[in-house]
């Protein structure tokens, strides 16, 4: 661990975990100069900073996305204890049902409605179906026919929620979007680095801006609930939505939050959180893509002998490394010692899926893992960076640019939603690991962490 | 506070003496009626003299009934009439009632058409009618402002390929009561001119008549009606009980095959309690039908008069105990949430059409526009009401109602 940024960094992280006194704080009221990295939530807008809390123009506007579910409830109803102007919002992403399976959006929406009424908050529908159809829906599917597993989560936020969601406030004239997401948004500034990383500070903002003049930049951070973090979804916002965004239970521990909404009296508290895909509820992704993708049935082969082993419902369905949902008939000593196989390669344009007993077979386990579209949320990476990593700092940004650099970034990451935190090294595009890790399904997000910092991340390829 | 319940025409609460009457069949007259020994052949006589309770209400013989699971199942099983007459296939095991009528159906065959107007039932009717018909070639018949049937447009649109027309007595979102004995008059016609032509396609008149069954005197034979659908849950019967009356010309293919049981339309075990609570809640609501009227009447002049700020939807035409009111400009669906918080639960309209999300394509279809209609509300009053509750409803409503244009006019 001592080449991790972590350590490094050590000095510099406490300015820039937001407290938590300023993040349930009034937003009118003034925080001091000292306290420059409060989450903005504390500090709408300079203008707001001398405004009275009692004055109702000057309330900054919030447009809070509520789902129905108790933390995007519980945070409307903060916002609203706060001070904030605050108009509740349903995103109509998905309303298709599927056989067998009620879509629930409408009981969602009446959910979320009925928060908004009780808090008496203006309350809107925003239709994104088309967009959403197109931007994440069908990204996804392509991404299935690929062969690869996407996360449509970490679409989803791209593409709607911090994006089209984000412009449709900002055109209402909102200060503010707000969400239920279980994470923190800290404020980087200059003036708060170490002296001898100031230059550093301004060389990353001049790559990120083309100048040196803005001292200010959001930080994505990890959730104070750590159970609960979302940040592995939201590490494709853009910095522009970021900066304007509060996550009014990203300090709290999720028990805290179920115990507010009871408090509050809002009827939501112990709704049951919604499992499977995001959008079609509780139906399985297998049962979704049959719907929209034609799905062949095709052999299961043992990848050492090439013998025949069974049969799947079609190659999609599976990941490298699983080893339920397998339907092998054994019928002989040699299939029925007990040991389970495990997928370790797909052969789409044939259809056989491959498996294997050896637990060892180099398709599970993997030291490297190539990333595609990465995405470094280069203020943050670069202006963290301490001072030895100078050139380092450069590098990580021109990753995010496009131009791969053979330079190593030591990092954290993470490689599923909750999934523990390991140590590895960025060179260029490609994350090296200290230790051999169980290869992740491609098409998924790598998502990496200095600390409480979100870095940015990339798919896996 | 005591809860005031305006939504009647959603759900009733089972009345004492219904679920007095059913208690025994729960436990002690469990058995299945159709076991061999005597104590099950008690349970099957009790059974039959309910449904006949049921049948003599609405004017028709206990063998002419359906049981089913609801509305819903009685009105998708009448739909089914069209798909038993272009079925080549003969049913497995239906009595020799049904067998006839199979022949005879079968015998009068059409080939096929491609003409849409198979099934015609009215913009306004239920899901259950809308959604079956739809997947035969249905056609809506337009509704004039009042929810009432366009003769007119009922005319143009039957053809030589119309098979069944499907009206509800009472629409259940409205409570507007449709003029059935005259679209029955009209049927006759054009089953005797299609006599008279050689054409051998059926016609048969379907009508819900979920919502009537307690405030209207209903006759089979008086309204002209070829399958007639009943509903327990909204006289203070259990849910989940229902009934379609079958007349002796309708042929229908079977929802489920098994025991054969009510006349092989519809096998499996009887719900037997359920039924002996039906035939109490019929019972109950026939002898107190003129009262109940009076009664629902009064307490709905009552609430009109002192309510503010509404228009009155169903006007005309309307049962007695249902209100629809528009408050222009407002967002009805708060209504309901700020309401709750008072305990008064009203809706607005149609419970499965709200809890969707969707629009009222009730209101839609007699003309109102979108800001009405999600400025509407849907009042339906009963036995759990009286005039003092009445009273009090309308002051929060008036209270509640004030506030939202207060904050919408600040907005």
């Amino acid at each position: 661990m001592s080449s991790s940024p972590s350590g490094a960094l050590r000095g510099a992280s406490p300015s820039l975990t937001p407290s938590r006194e300023l993040l349930t704080a009034n937003p009118s009221s003034t925080p001091s100069e000292e306290l420059l990295t409060a989450n903005p939530s504390s500090t709408p807008s300079e203008e707001l900073l001398t405004a009275s809390p009692s004055s109702t123009t000057s309330k900054p506007k919030v447009f809070v996305g509520m789902s129905g579910g108790v933390d995007s409830s519980v945070s409307a109803a903060l916002l609203v204890e706060q001070g904030y102007d605050v108009t509740g919002v349903y995103m109509k992403n998905w309303s298709k049902d599927l056989p067998g399976m009620k879509c629930p959006w409408a009981e969602d929406l009446a959910d979320a409605k009925r928060v908004a009424v009780k808090l008496g908050i203006p309350f809107e529908v925003w239709d994104f179906e088309d967009a959403y159809r197109e931007k994440v829906v069908e990204y996804m599917l392509a991404e299935f026919k690929k062969g690869n597993t996407p996360n449509p989560d970490v679409m989803c936020n791209q593409e709607i929620k911090f994006k089209l969601f984000f412009e449709k406030a900002m055109e209402r004239g909102a200060d503010f979007i707000a969400t239920g997401h279980y994470a923190r948004v800290g404020e980087r500034i200059d003036a708060m680095c170490p002296a001898e990383h100031k230059d550093l500070a301004r060389a990353a903002w001049s790559v990120s801006e083309g100048h040196a003049a803005s001292i200010r930049s959001p930080l994505l951070l990890r959730a104070a609930d750590e159970n609960k973090d979302q940040t592995y979804f939201l590490y494709r916002i853009s910095e522009e939505a970021l900066s304007h965004t509060l996550f009014p239970i990203g300090d709290m521990l999720k028990p805290d939050v179920k115990k507010l909404a009871e408090e509050k009296g809002l009827h939501n508290a112990y709704k049951k959180e919604s499992m499977g895909v995001c959008f079609v509820g509780e139906v399985g992704m297998k049962d979704f893509l049959k719907e929209y993708i034609d799905i062949r049935p095709g052999e299961i082969r043992e990848i050492e002998t090439g013998k025949v082993l069974g049969y799947h419902e079609g190659a999609i369905f599976y990941t490298i490394g699983q080893r339920h949902g397998l339907y092998i008939s054994g019928n002989k000593g040699e299939v029925n010692d007990g040991l389970p196989y495990y997928v370790v390669k797909k052969d789409l344009e044939n259809n056989v899926v491959y498996v294997s007993k050896n637990l060892n077979d180099s398709n599970i386990w993997t030291r490297e893992l190539k990333l595609t579209d990465v995405l470094m949320r280069g203020k943050a990476a670069g202006a963290m960076c301490p001072a030895e990593h100078k050139d380092l700092a450069r590098a990580a940004w021109s990753v995010s640019e496009g131009h791969a650099a053979p330079v190593a970034l030591p990092v954290l990451v993470r490689l599923r939603h909750r999934a523990p935190l390991i140590p590895a090294t960025l060179k260029g595009d490609t994350l090296v690991f200290e230790n051999e890790i169980k290869r992740p399904a491609s098409g998924q997000s790598a998502v990496l962490y200095d600390g409480e910092i979100c870095l940015g991340g990339g798919i896996i390829c | 506070m005591v809860m005031i319940y305006l939504d009647h025409a959603a759900a009733t609460p089972v009345d004492s003496r219904v679920l007095k009457a059913m208690e025994p069949y729960f436990s002690r007259d469990f058995f299945n009626p159709s076991a061999a020994y005597l104590p099950a052949k008690k349970v099957a006589s009790d059974y039959e003299a309910a449904k006949a309770t049921i049948a003599h209400a609405i004017g028709a013989k206990a063998s002419d009934l359906v049981i089913t699971a609801g509305a819903t199942e009685a009105n998708n099983l009448a739909l089914n009439a069209i798909f038993a007459s272009r079925s080549g296939s003969q049913s497995p095991g239906p009595s020799p009632r049904a067998g006839a009528a199979m022949a005879r159906a079968a015998a009068l065959r059409n080939p096929p058409s491609q003409d849409a107007n198979i099934a015609l039932y009215l913009a306004t009717e239920h899901d259950s009618v809308r959604k079956s018909a739809e997947r035969c070639g249905g056609a809506e018949i337009v509704v004039d402002k009042f929810g009432r049937i366009d003769m007119a447009d009922l005319k143009s649109k039957i053809t030589d390929a119309t098979e069944l027309i499907s009206v509800s007595l009472v629409n259940n979102e409205l409570g507007v009561i449709q003029p059935l004995a005259e679209i029955a008059n009209l049927i006759r016609e054009i089953k005797f001119d299609r006599l008279r032509r050689g054409i051998k396609t059926p016609l048969y008149l379907h009508s819900d008549a979920s919502q009537a069954l307690n405030l209207l005197d209903i006759n089979v034979a008086r309204l002209g009606v070829d399958l007639l659908t009943l509903n327990s849950a909204k006289i203070y019967g259990p849910k989940g009980v229902g009934a379609l009356y079958v007349s002796h010309e309708v042929k229908l293919t079977p929802s489920t095959y098994g025991g054969g049981q009510e006349n092989g339309l519809r096998s499996g075990t009887e719900n037997v309690p359920g039924v002996i609570g039906f035939a109490k809640a019929v019972e109950l609501a026939h002898e107190h039908l003129n009262g109940n009227r009076k009664k629902y009447a009064e307490l709905k002049k009552l609430l009109l008069s002192n309510l503010h700020g509404y228009e009155l939807i169903n006007k005309k035409h309307a049962l007695d105990n249902f209100a629809v009111l528009c408050y222009n400009g407002i967002d009805a669906e708060r209504l309901i949430y700020l309401l709750e918080e008072k305990e008064v639960y009203v809706s607005t309209g149609a419970a499965c059409a709200a809890s969707k999300g969707e629009k009222s394509h009730v209101l839609a279809a007699i003309g109102l526009n979108d800001e009405q209609i999600a400025g509407s509300l849907r009042l339906s009053l009963g036995e759990t009401n009286d005039k003092s509750q009445i009273l009090e409803a309308a002051k929060i409503i008036n209270e509640i109602v004030g506030s939202e244009y207060g904050r919408v006019s600040h907005e």
